[in-house]
């Protein structure tokens, strides 16, 4: 059989015409949004990091779910926390999106307006009352009517100090900072005894620092930002006068969660903020630091700390919706997360399950005053990241105030075009 | 001997044949390069997201690039990078290999330590050079000791960059040196004994005998290295750190592409019209360097 040239023209056709094709609007291929049917079915449920520390944890959940809803099989799979939104993407682009998925408010916005994500409001209403009310709302989109995932465990942690370092400025180590007024004083008085070796902090501040300080984040519609407003002007003003005086390290403009995290281990900065997950960390990595920790509240303009908010998602396009829906309700339910909780410094997000004595009861160790503390301050927590500020966001918002620190631009323009591009990411997104 | 009609089915077969053996090249170079390559083209011309098709735009994502200061930050900076790294990697290589030509005893363990930064993963090496250069880290101790103080290696801009530039020419020095050893080999001996008999000191014979003979290995170190230097992504991520520094101001192209393109709400359509533009810049790249070469041969 000789191959003539037309087939070869019309296979290199095809090859060029079929990324076209990949433009179009593709295939709904949407399941059922009913979750009322029989519960059964393959599905797979993906976690983000999980698997190494807690891999008993999860096994013992599917064994029970699977025993409670004979005919079901759920197939575990864990991503590396690094990447994570990259791998979800890749799913959802190539449609291999697992059934039941975990994410956080910020991933479940893409995706829900992709239509990917499952409302539970329509789908899962009966179990909205489980849940306390912020944790619930903590996965609806502006924007969109709906709530787009289960609200799993929620997070949120102290401020950590350095006595050590804090006594060799001459401050009274059991007074630590508690207002923004007295934060910045300390640390520029730090700086100066320490001839500009130690820094107090260690991160140029972020969208939650801003919201911390009483910013307004974004407009009363959510249709744009607004962190240019004179609270914000001022938080930068004070950042640079910081970053100036080497109260805020050098480094800061590059540097990430873990790498401020590595200073304060190493004793280059004297603040830090951190969970209840840390003392461990400390006190196995760098026990001449543990014994100097110090432990104090966020600080917050507002009277409401930051919490994280874990959800878990379901895929709106699964073939079994029903068991779906079950399961991930099953692992968010009140007596799995308390049995989660109990093995890892995270908090319930389900009603009530923060009066138990685990979360009200001193027994005089730290662990254990770091978990009350932060269990009371979750009552009325708030997560201060709007869900529609996306990663590009963030590096533009990072990008202006390294430009605001550095003098290269003054505070007001800085966050002035950091709103700027903001918005047109946000309506690039639709 | 094959009878006639036999010899008529192998002429008739013939063509299909080499067609067959080539299929799966074919396959492989259709699937993972073309396709993805002819895509990209395509998702320039759109405004695709992550999740969302997107449609035909025309040229508004190229347009978009002259007017967004990113993208000039990162053609800037990758420039600079072939600027500032390729002259090295052409010249420091081939002194080394000339160091390491020579066949006295131990010289496999030098030739090895010089290549074992090529085979180190980038990660390690990027976080090895991180702790160096950071403020508490080594290199710093020894200037603080020395009076010169603390230098700002990770978080001035310009000194950022040059750190990375370091790296790469590092981490090139073993694997370029390997292709010069390789040249040098070929180096007839005699033309360096008949420059000695003529009297020409080490010096002149490097540069009347090694490097004539060597000029088109340089070449071809200088494109490859080239083209990699314009690429250039993961030395400078990691010691910037994934925004590209203090206020983005060390983003290299590719690290644009990544940071514009990737997660949910990643604009691919943008990020491949950043790519089309790498591209047609490394082929420039290319061009220029192969006719420089072709012009001083003439």
């Amino acid at each position: 059989m000789r191959i003539s040239r037309r087939t070869l023209a019309a296979a290199a056709a095809v090859a060029v015409v079929l990324p076209l094709s990949s433009c179009g609007s593709g295939d709904d291929g949407a399941g059922s949004t009913d979750a009322s049917g029989k519960v059964e079915g393959d599905i797979t449920f993906q976690t983000w990091n999980l698997r190494a520390n807690f891999k008993p944890y999860f096994e013992g959940l599917i064994d029970g779910f699977e025993k409670k809803y004979p005919g079901t099989h759920v197939k575990w799979v864990d991503q590396p926390a690094e990447g994570y939104a990259d791998k979800i993407s890749a799913d959802a682009a190539g449609g291999t999106l697992p059934d039941v998925v975990n994410v956080s408010p910020d991933l479940v916005a893409p995706l829900a307006k992709a239509g990917l994500a499952l409302d539970l409001d329509k789908s899962a209403a009966k179990y909205r009352k489980e849940y306390l009310d912020g944790a619930w709302a903590s996965h609806q989109i502006p924007g969109m009517t709906g709530t787009y995932a289960f609200p799993w465990y929620l997070n949120t942690g102290p401020l950590f100090y350095n006595k050590s370092l804090f006594e060799k400025a001459g401050f009274d180590a059991a007074k630590p900072p508690t207002t923004y007024d007295e934060l910045f004083a300390d640390a520029l008085q730090l700086a100066k005894k320490s001839d500009g070796k130690v820094a107090t902090l260690a991160n140029v501040p972020t969208i939650e620092d801003f919201g911390r300080y009483g910013v307004e984040l974004m407009s009363k519609e959510g249709t744009g930002f607004a962190f240019n407003d004179a609270k914000g002007v001022e938080l930068l003003t004070r950042y640079k006068e910081l970053y100036d005086a080497k109260a805020l390290d050098p480094q800061a403009l590059t540097a990430t969660p873990e790498s401020s995290g590595k200073k304060f281990l190493t004793e280059a900065v004297a603040m830090n903020p951190g969970s209840a997950l840390d003392l461990g960390n400390f006190k196995k990595q760098a026990p001449n630091l543990y014994k100097n920790i110090g432990i104090t509240d966020q600080i917050t303009s507002t009277g409401k700390v930051n919490m994280y908010v874990m959800g878990v998602m379901v895929n709106s396009r699964t073939k079994h919706t029903p068991a779906s829906v079950a399961f991930a309700h099953y692992v968010t339910d009140a007596q799995n997360q308390m049995s989660f909780a109990k093995k890892v410094a995270i908090f319930p997000s389900t009603a009530g399950s923060l009066d138990d004595p685990y979360f009200t009861k001193e027994d005089g160790t730290d662990e254990t005053r770091v978990r009350i503390a932060a269990a009371k301050s979750l009552k009325n927590a708030v997560n201060y990241t709007p869900v529609l500020f996306s990663e590009q966001m963030k590096t533009a918002l990072r990008n202006e105030v390294a430009k605001a620190l550095q003098g290269k631009e003054s505070p007001k323009s800085a966050l002035d075009n950091a709103v700027k591009a903001c918005d047109t990411l946000l309506k690039q997104q639709g | 001997m094959a009878s006639s009609s036999s010899t008529a089915r192998v002429r008739r077969q013939l063509p299909t044949s080499p067609w067959l053996f080539a299929a799966p090249g074919f396959l492989v170079v259709g699937v993972f390069i073309l396709y993805p390559f002819v895509s990209t083209v395509v998702n320039s011309f759109t405004d695709r997201r992550t999740l969302i098709p997107g449609e035909f735009v025309g040229l508004a994502n190229f347009r978009e690039l002259l007017h967004d200061e990113m993208f000039w930050i990162g053609l800037r900076n990758s420039t600079l990078y072939v600027l500032g790294v390729v002259p090295a990697l052409v010249l420091l290589p081939l002194l080394l290999a000339l160091l390491v030509q020579k066949n006295i005893p131990g010289i496999t363990f030098f030739r090895s330590a010089f290549y074992t930064p090529v085979v180190a993963s980038i990660v390690v090496v990027g976080l090895i050079w991180v702790w160096l250069l950071d403020e508490r880290g080594l290199v710093n101790a020894v200037l603080e000791a020395i009076g010169v103080g603390r230098v700002g290696f990770l978080s001035d801009q310009w000194l950022l960059l040059l750190s990375a530039m370091a790296v790469t020419v590092w981490r090139g020095l073993g694997y370029y040196m390997i292709i010069y050893l390789a040249a040098l080999a070929n180096v007839p001996r005699e033309l360096h004994e008949a420059a000695s008999v003529d009297g020409a000191g080490p010096v002149r014979r490097f540069f009347t005998v090694t490097v004539p003979a060597v000029r088109s290995t340089m070449v071809l170190v200088g494109a490859l290295s080239s083209v990699s230097a314009f690429k250039v992504f993961s030395e400078v991520y990691l010691m910037a750190g994934p925004d590209g520094g203090p206020a983005g101001e060390d983003t290299t192209l590719v690290m644009l592409v990544q940071r514009t393109g990737t997660g949910l709400t990643g604009r691919v359509g943008y990020a491949s019209a950043i790519s089309v533009v790498v591209f047609v810049v490394t082929v420039v790249l290319m061009l220029l360097v192969l006719r420089a070469d072709r012009k001083e041969e003439t």
